[in-house]
């Protein structure tokens, strides 16, 4: 996909709207109601609580992941990239949770949130632009078990390839870790646009919000 | 890990830990003996080629002393192969000699640290970042550093973060 | 509308494939001079700084505080403060006055006074005052040597051979960060067999890379960020007190270290109070100063994409550096990611700090191609050396390069190859097998390279820092099976760390491990005749390029 100029001057305008203007959730519905996304429907049940089962994956997304943002830098859809990373945990039989950050939109604090809320310790952290973080709960947070750090290369099978290597973690064994994708051109193509895109997110933000809890359903 | 490897794991880092409080006794003897020494930055700098002598390891070693033959036999280990808070007193007077007043603090504090075993340096360090820990856990990391250790500008350092940290909002929260 | 075929043509063009945004100043998207960017002011009661830049000291957050606590001096702040920012401009080019003389006026500046002076000069000016201001007379080099399979054979070869070209400090990380220890090994080992002296170090999470130096796997540090905001510098998880314990932290294990930071951390994280880049990475500098660390690697790094997108972003990014020498620290100025898919747009950026020099040009120039460049691409990678050499034999200009050939190159890959199998033999990690040494010896990158069990490795790596081992264990391993030469070098290393010689500003190891740094080895640029000038050899070395061609090659 190109980025140009044309491209990125319609986010900015969207950005400016959305400065005089306050956010309204992609279904312009209050925000106890369900949000519907492609097939997805999205609904916060409160508080996130700390799991028990240790056969769960928590997948922690950032704060305007499939609520005011609905596709990553490479538009694909949230809901799909949600599904791919489910499946994958579940091809390797195990269970996943969803909640949503809401104190911080930096990657590796979202990851550390979700894996601290999983009983198997093991988390997702993953940002409305796309980039993903494997984490542990005991890990400083900006370290990782796998870092996904260039959005553009993300595809949905490296989603799916993620949400199966966090299980094996859960499951205690020591995956290979997914291929690398190295496109030393992402950042003249993206960067500045993967700036905007974050400030949208930073903005929704919350520093004392507590992580809430999603049920999901395709 | 299997429980054969798990145990030689454990007795490891025992010793390991045992070590260093050793290493700490012979730290305290060779304290503060270079202070008195004058330094010109011109003159004496590098250190190693133009006044070798002024220069030991916390383990009292001169550096000639330190040489493959002597690695090879033991007789040169690992904690050999230190700076000691002498040796960074003296660099840090060479920074002053050159008008670089705020490197040679960063030396004088380093200086005082260098008697703390690696994994507490490495944990006092994970506690100062933001939202690690409470005021009294700050305060009493300080108060280690100068009863423990005699660090006293480093004590005084962390007291001013756990001020500044709790002004601005970046104490650990339960 | 019927297309114009030029437009066509130009469309296709590389440079248009980068992109390009407008200013945006609300969210601190603009180089220099945003609307927002604060007065210059200062206001000192009983020695303590009141007002900076505006603030009073009560609205400080823990940044301001930091500055005004640490990093400005105060005896000439109130004096420089009312001299006219164009006048001081002036001064720092005229090349009558010595750099000492500018440090006194730059070091009691405030950022946002030191944000004005440096706006008042163009590209121009600020390369003469690079020329004049950088600390240590002679310029360097440092380059990355990473792959995407983190496989340590090709490390060490690629290392190894980027010695033998020039490089004085080189700089690893890792696809996987588990890979760490082997990545720093590797780097370690392969540097020294190429020339000794050179200086290593992981980039990795912070409490990672202070354990590898304080193992004697790495011989310095430099990925140590720091940010202008408050909010900013907490996502990167740490504050200016954590990282000036940081900073003295490794002085007290006698090793060197650099900050990091750069123009366009801010904005890309969401975070910019509406700042202009320049301005928030002034305060960076300011930081680094006040944490007393001797030098920072800036010039908007992995950020370039975003500077690189608005108007008088490259101008910034020279900008920056300029305000880093002038706080009298060392600087690695960056140049050491992709931020155009144009060649003439990547070459005119560098000029910026190859024509006047600075301590390390590049602060990671891809020693490897930029495929497997695991700080996702360079600005110049291996497939530009014979480009950059060029470069630097068309304008005498020492860029800290010079050409090799290619059976020097071969043999040298070959021993570093050689002796990582030597080492991971001898510390009882997993095989380096003959088919792994063959392959580095000839490769290009790790698409030449057989694969090796990752899982295997990751282990190893994990059990290695378990058990203990440090330099002085991979001094003995080398030793013991064959590489007395380099066991001998290793240890040269590790015994830097005991003198302490190059802790001090923007030092370097020559290969008989003499410490040259902006001690001994002081910028005296007074303008032609004087500061650095390359010597004969040096530039017998740089003009030899092998497909030069000679009268007798005709005959």
């Amino acid at each position: 996909m190109a980025v140009d100029e044309k491209i990125i001057r319609e986010i900015i305008d969207e950005v400016m709207k959305n400065l005089s203007v306050k956010d309204k959730p992609i279904s312009k519905s209050e925000k106890t109601e369900p949000i519907s996304l492609g097939t997805l429907n999205i609904q916060e049940i409160g508080i996130a609580k700390k799991g028990i089962r240790s056969d769960e994956v928590v997948i922690g997304v950032a704060p305007a992941f499939a609520k005011y943002q609905n596709k990553t830098i490479i538009h694909l859809p949230h809901d799909k990239v949600l599904r791919e990373i489910i499946a994958g945990i579940e091809e390797e039989g195990l269970k996943t949770r969803i909640v949503r950050v809401n104190r911080t939109s930096d990657v590796a604090f979202i990851g550390l949130e979700a894996a601290k809320l999983s009983g198997s310790g093991i988390g997702i952290g993953i940002q409305s632009k796309g980039t993903a973080i494997i984490h542990q709960k005991d890990l400083q947070p900006l370290s990782n078990l796998e870092l996904f750090p260039q959005a553009p290369v993300l595809t949905l099978d490296v989603y799916r390839a993620i949400g199966k290597n966090a299980a094996k973690y859960a499951k205690g064994e020591s995956p290979n870790p997914v291929p690398t994708i190295n496109d030393q051109m992402a950042r003249p193509k993206y960067q500045a646009l993967a700036a905007l895109l974050h400030i949208k997110e930073t903005e929704h933000v919350d520093l004392n919000g507590k992580s809430e809890e999603l049920k999901v359903e395709f | 890990m299997n429980q054969e490897k798990m145990i030689e794991e454990v007795v490891r880092q025992v010793m390991m830990s045992m070590k260093n409080d050793s290493d700490k006794e012979i730290f305290k003897e060779s304290e503060n003996k270079s202070s008195g020494v004058e330094i010109d930055a011109k003159k004496d700098y590098p250190l190693a080629t133009k006044c070798p002598e002024l220069v030991k390891t916390p383990t009292n070693r001169k550096l000639e002393e330190i040489t493959l033959n002597n690695v090879l036999n033991g007789d040169i280990k690992s904690t050999d192969v230190r700076i000691s808070p002498e040796t960074l007193e003296l660099q840090a007077k060479v920074a002053e000699g050159v008008n670089r007043d705020a490197f040679a603090k960063n030396l004088r504090r380093a200086s005082e640290l260098t008697v703390i075993s690696d994994e507490r340096i490495l944990e006092i360090y994970n506690a100062l970042r933001p939202n690690r820990s409470t005021k009294q856990e700050l305060l009493d990391i300080a108060n280690e550093l100068e009863e423990k250790y005699n660090a006293t500008i480093n004590s005084n350092f962390v007291r001013e973060a756990a001020e500044v940290y709790e002004k601005r909002n970046m104490l650990r929260k339960d | 509308m019927k297309r114009s075929k030029r437009f066509q043509i130009l469309e296709q063009r590389d440079v248009n494939k980068d992109g390009f945004v407008k200013e945006w100043p609300e969210v601190g998207l603009i180089a220099m001079n945003s609307p927002s960017d604060p007065e210059p002011s200062i206001k000192i009661e009983n020695g303590k700084v009141v007002e900076l830049d505006g603030k009073k000291r009560e609205d400080f957050d823990m940044i301001d505080l930091f500055i005004a606590d640490y990093a400005i001096n105060l005896d000439n702040a109130l004096e420089v403060i009312e001299i006219d920012s164009t006048e001081i401009a002036r001064k720092i080019v005229d090349v009558n006055i010595p750099r000492e003389e500018i440090i006194k006026f730059t070091t009691a500046m405030t950022p946002a006074k030191m944000v004005d002076v440096v706006s008042k000069m163009n590209v121009v000016e600020m390369m003469m005052a690079v020329q004049k201001m950088r600390a240590r007379k002679t310029p360097s080099n440092q380059c990355h040597v990473t792959n995407v399979k983190d496989n340590p054979v090709q490390i060490a070869a690629d290392a190894a051979e980027a010695a033998l070209r020039g490089f004085d400090e080189m700089e690893t990380t890792v696809a996987v960060v588990r890979y760490a220890p082997f990545n720093a090994l590797a780097l370690l080992v392969g540097s020294q067999v190429g020339r000794s002296g050179v200086l290593t170090q992981c980039a990795v999470e912070e409490a990672t890379e202070l354990e590898l130096g304080m193992r004697g796997l790495t011989c310095y540090a430099e990925t140590v960020s720091v940010y202008g905001t408050e909010r900013v510098f907490v996502d990167g998880d740490d504050t200016p007190w954590s990282k000036a314990f940081l900073a003295s932290a490794y002085a007290s294990r006698g090793l060197k270290m650099r900050f990091t930071s750069g123009t366009g951390a801010e904005v890309l994280m969401g975070n910019a109070e509406g700042k202009s880049m320049l301005y928030l990475e002034a305060k960076c500098i300011y930081i680094t100063r006040g944490a007393g660390v001797q030098g920072l690697q800036n010039g908007s790094i992995s950020c370039i994409g975003v500077p690189g997108s608005v108007p008088s972003g490259i101008r910034a990014v020279l900008a920056e550096n300029l305000i880093t020498t002038m706080l009298d620290l060392e600087v690695a100025s960056g140049n050491d990611q992709t931020f155009s898919h144009s060649p003439m747009r990547r070459t005119a950026r560098t000029l910026m700090q190859m024509l006047p020099g600075t301590d390390f040009i590049f602060s990671g120039y891809s020693a490897v191609p930029n495929y497997d460049n695991m700080f996702a691409g360079s600005n110049f990678d291996a497939s530009d050396f014979d480009d950059y050499n060029i470069i630097q034999r068309d304008l005498k200009v020492d860029g800290g390069l010079q050409p090799v050939t290619e059976e020097e190159v071969v043999a040298i890959r070959n021993k570093a190859a050689k002796a990582i199998q030597a080492v991971f033999e001898g510390l009882g990690l997993p095989t380096v097998t003959d088919e792994e040494v063959e392959a580095a010896t000839y490769a290009n990158g790790s698409k030449d390279m057989p694969e090796r069990n990752m899982v295997e490795d990751i282990k190893a790596a994990e059990e290695m820092m378990n058990r203990g081992i440090t330099g002085v264990d991979v001094v003995k391993a080398l030793y013991k099976n064959g590489f007395e030469d380099i066991a001998e070098r290793v240890l040269n290393m590790l015994k830097q760390r005991v003198s302490g010689d190059y802790l001090h500003t923007s030092a370097i190891l020559d290969s008989d491990y003499n410490v040259i740094s902006a001690v001994n080895n002081c910028n005296d640029y007074m303008g032609p005749g004087t500061g650095y000038r390359m010597s004969e050899e040096r530039w017998d070395q740089i003009k030899d390029i092998r497909n030069a061609k000679s009268p007798e090659d005709f005959e």
